[in-house]
């Protein structure tokens, strides 16, 4: 018998029961499991394990204190198992199909934007005019056949124009190759969920470990940022996910804090990230640069710009190395103007690097 | 062709079957389109449903599957009358295109708008002000996607998908789609120089959350990628260009072998010199001291990497008296 087979009236029988079934049940009741004991065991333990993979709710009632020879009952309880209905109508559904088309996710996520398609492709309940509405009669329609493996659906070629045009001109780009690459594994997935539920998450993070309640999830500059509050700091954090040291655990119910109206989106500029006396530093950028470092520091932070385009910016600093790591970056295209003592340090450096001549 | 693996199939099975049940027989056709299989994929699928059903697996209690004239009906299929709910991922996936692709959008509106800051993260989500254009059906999908995700899935979520000025990549966008030239003014990282030069634009995408445009450079006669957050400007010319049939995608760095070797010995405090820049390799030579081996691709970029390691690198070999200049060059900027 076919794996795929097997596995479906595996699914049927666990969501046919009222009452956990035990092992030895299921495979009387699920045809193509292996008269073997062990090789049943086996293929149970797998069939189980990909059941939970495919995220079916697979429920196990472990046996009470009073009937301790009994055996793990296994079910599917049918309101964890259905989606249901958003309600979406044939117009949105080609858009988050052109969404999902311009983007490409690396690592676990690969996959997953394909399958969630499926799943929203079925979950309309109501048919759309035009689109799988009941035919009264069996008469052979003359159908066009479309070309296989396009992914807007029949009907939507209009809707996808509408959709491109709504959207600014976002391009598909040619030959199938998406606009963006973002990573995404199943930390950041399980991140999400507690951040769309409001449920409190637990981790271990920078060698402590946290309990956390995740406010907001940002993809910056390549890499995924996590806002949210530490119950052990008793503060707001932003937490790079990738520092993240072990599996995310979810606790608490859905809806266990209410988040904040303004939450950081990502990190501050490096200047901004550490535990300095805070210092107003003042910058004067040549006017070739001028847009680089507004484009980090944001455009408040221009104090003057000159007639030759050079501008003076001023920037709140907690972080002095991160400071002169951003200015150097700039050549002798920027300038510590002050306050001196700033300044000075930087000279101080330049020279330590002249006089360092000659040593090996 | 792969054979998908009985998981997947099982995934497209599950979702399908529901969607057929609740359509009363329709075209096999307009079933391959909505779930993106084939016609075989899907004969094949639906046979395995024939045997399908419940313990005895007397006719009366199994799924019952007909296909005729083109169309297909499943009857006594209740078990599997809605799809599966959505996965962490799927959902992650779902709504994080679709909020990457709305900031997109948003930033190209605010652009045709003529107002706001010169530069702006394209790719945000909430931040300024929401265009009118871009609530269209992506947005009012996203907002449906919470009933199913979760109530904060939209605002928990931003996607940047890199720094760019949005004229300079609604521009580019344009001129990829129309096949025409781009007069674009590029600040140059690695020579430390801005120059304007005639571009045939191939492809404008984001990767590691920053946006690039792959292109013919007329005046480099060669293709070249270029980091569009140090594109100045970029002005859309009327000359038409036909693009390459197969453009490779491009790689992001890559070491020339005529680039100089470049040797340092790090110090402690410099270490990250190691993590930060790509290089050939890293011998441990005791108390701390990491010895590296370095292809510098130019001159500023040897001079930003030695500056900011300061006295904590030195040089072995390759770049003899670079930061010392370098470090005069700029003491010179503060009257020294």
């Amino acid at each position: 018998m076919d794996r795929t087979e097997r596995l479906v009236n595996l699914l049927v029988a666990l969501l046919d029961t009222e009452r956990p079934l035990t092992r030895e049940e299921l495979r009387q009741r699920v045809g193509g499991y292996s008269d073997d004991e062990a090789n049943f065991r086996r293929n149970f333990e797998r069939d189980k394990e990909l059941l939970r993979q495919m995220g079916i709710p697979l429920e196990v009632v472990l046996p009470g204190p009073s009937s301790p020879e009994a055996e793990a009952g296994y079910r599917v309880p049918r309101q964890a198992y259905e989606l249901p209905d958003p309600g979406l109508t044939e117009e949105e559904l080609t858009a988050l199909r052109l969404a999902v088309s311009a983007v490409s996710f690396e690592q676990a996520a690969e996959g997953a934007a394909t399958s969630a398609l499926w799943k929203l492709a079925a979950a309309s309940v109501s048919p759309a005019p035009g689109l799988g509405a009941p035919r009264p009669e069996r008469a052979a329609r003359a159908e066009p056949r479309p070309a296989q493996g396009q992914v807007p659906a029949a009907g939507g070629q209009r809707a996808t124009q509408d959709a491109l045009a709504v959207e600014g001109a976002v391009p598909l780009a040619r030959g199938g190759a998406p606009l963006a690459e973002v990573p995404a594994d199943t930390k950041v997935a399980t991140l999400f969920a507690a951040v769309a539920q409001r449920r409190p998450v637990r981790f271990s993070y920078g060698g402590l470990e946290r309990r956390v309640d995740p406010w907001r999830l940002s993809y910056r500059q390549g890499k995924w940022y996590l806002a949210g509050f530490d119950h052990q700091r008793g503060a707001e954090r932003l937490f790079r996910v990738d520092r993240i040291a072990t599996e995310v655990a979810t606790e608490g119910q859905p809806g266990a804090f209410s988040r904040p109206a303004h939450v950081a989106a990502g990190p501050p500029p490096p200047w901004r990230l550490g535990d300095d006396e805070e210092v107003a530093v003042e910058l004067r950028v040549d006017a070739s640069q001028v847009p680089f470092v507004a484009s980090l520091a944001g455009p408040a932070a221009v104090a003057r710009t000159e007639a030759d385009g050079s501008a003076r910016f001023r920037l709140t600093v907690t972080n002095r190395v991160a400071l002169r790591n951003f200015v150097l970056g700039f050549l002798e295209h920027a300038e510590v103007v002050g306050p001196p003592q700033v300044r000075d340090d930087m000279v101080s450096w330049l020279r330590r690097l002249v006089g360092a001549e000659g040593q090996p | 062709m792969t054979r998908p693996s009985s998981g997947r199939r099982l995934e497209r099975l599950l979702a399908i079957v529901p969607w057929v049940v609740a359509h009363d027989g329709p075209p096999i056709a307009e079933v391959c389109q909505r779930f993106g299989i084939s016609e075989r994929e899907l004969v094949a699928d639906l046979n395995l449903l024939f045997m399908c059903g419940v313990y005895p697996y007397t006719p009366d209690s199994l799924i019952e599957v007909d296909i005729e004239d083109g169309r297909v009906w499943i009857r006594f299929a209740d078990w599997f009358r809605r799809p599966l709910r959505l996965t962490p991922l799927e959902a992650l996936a779902l709504v994080a295109a679709a909020r990457a692709v709305l900031g997109l959008g948003q930033a190209q509106a605010a652009e045709g708008e003529g107002a706001g800051e010169p530069r702006a993260s394209v790719g945000a989500g909430r931040q300024g002000a929401r265009a009118p254009q871009a609530a269209g059906a992506l947005a009012s999908a996203l907002a449906k996607l919470e009933l199913l995700v979760g109530p904060s899935a939209e605002e928990g979520l931003d996607v940047e998908l890199g720094e760019a000025s949005p004229q300079v990549l609604a521009t580019l966008q344009r001129a990829v789609a129309q096949r025409r030239k781009v007069g674009l003014e590029y600040y140059s990282f690695g020579r430390d120089e801005t120059t304007t030069r005639v571009v045939q634009p191939w492809r404008v995408f984001s990767s590691e959350g920053q946006w690039y445009l792959q292109a013919w450079c007329e005046k480099a006669g060669g293709e070249r990628l270029f980091r569009l957050d140090r594109a100045l400007s970029a002005t859309l010319l009327d000359e038409a260009f036909e693009p390459p049939s197969g453009v490779l995608p491009p790689r992001t760095y890559s070491a020339r072998p005529e680039d100089p070797v470049v040797v340092l010995d790090l110090a402690p405090a410099a270490s990250w010199v190691v993590e930060r820049y790509p290089h050939e390799g890293v011998e441990d030579r005791g108390g701390g001291v990491l010895r590296v081996r370095l292809r510098a691709s130019s001159k500023a970029w040897l001079e930003r990497l030695l500056l900011r390691a300061g006295p904590d690198a030195k040089v072995v070999s390759g770049a003899e008296g670079v930061a010392q200049e370098a470090a005069r060059r700029l003491l010179a900027v503060y009257g020294l």
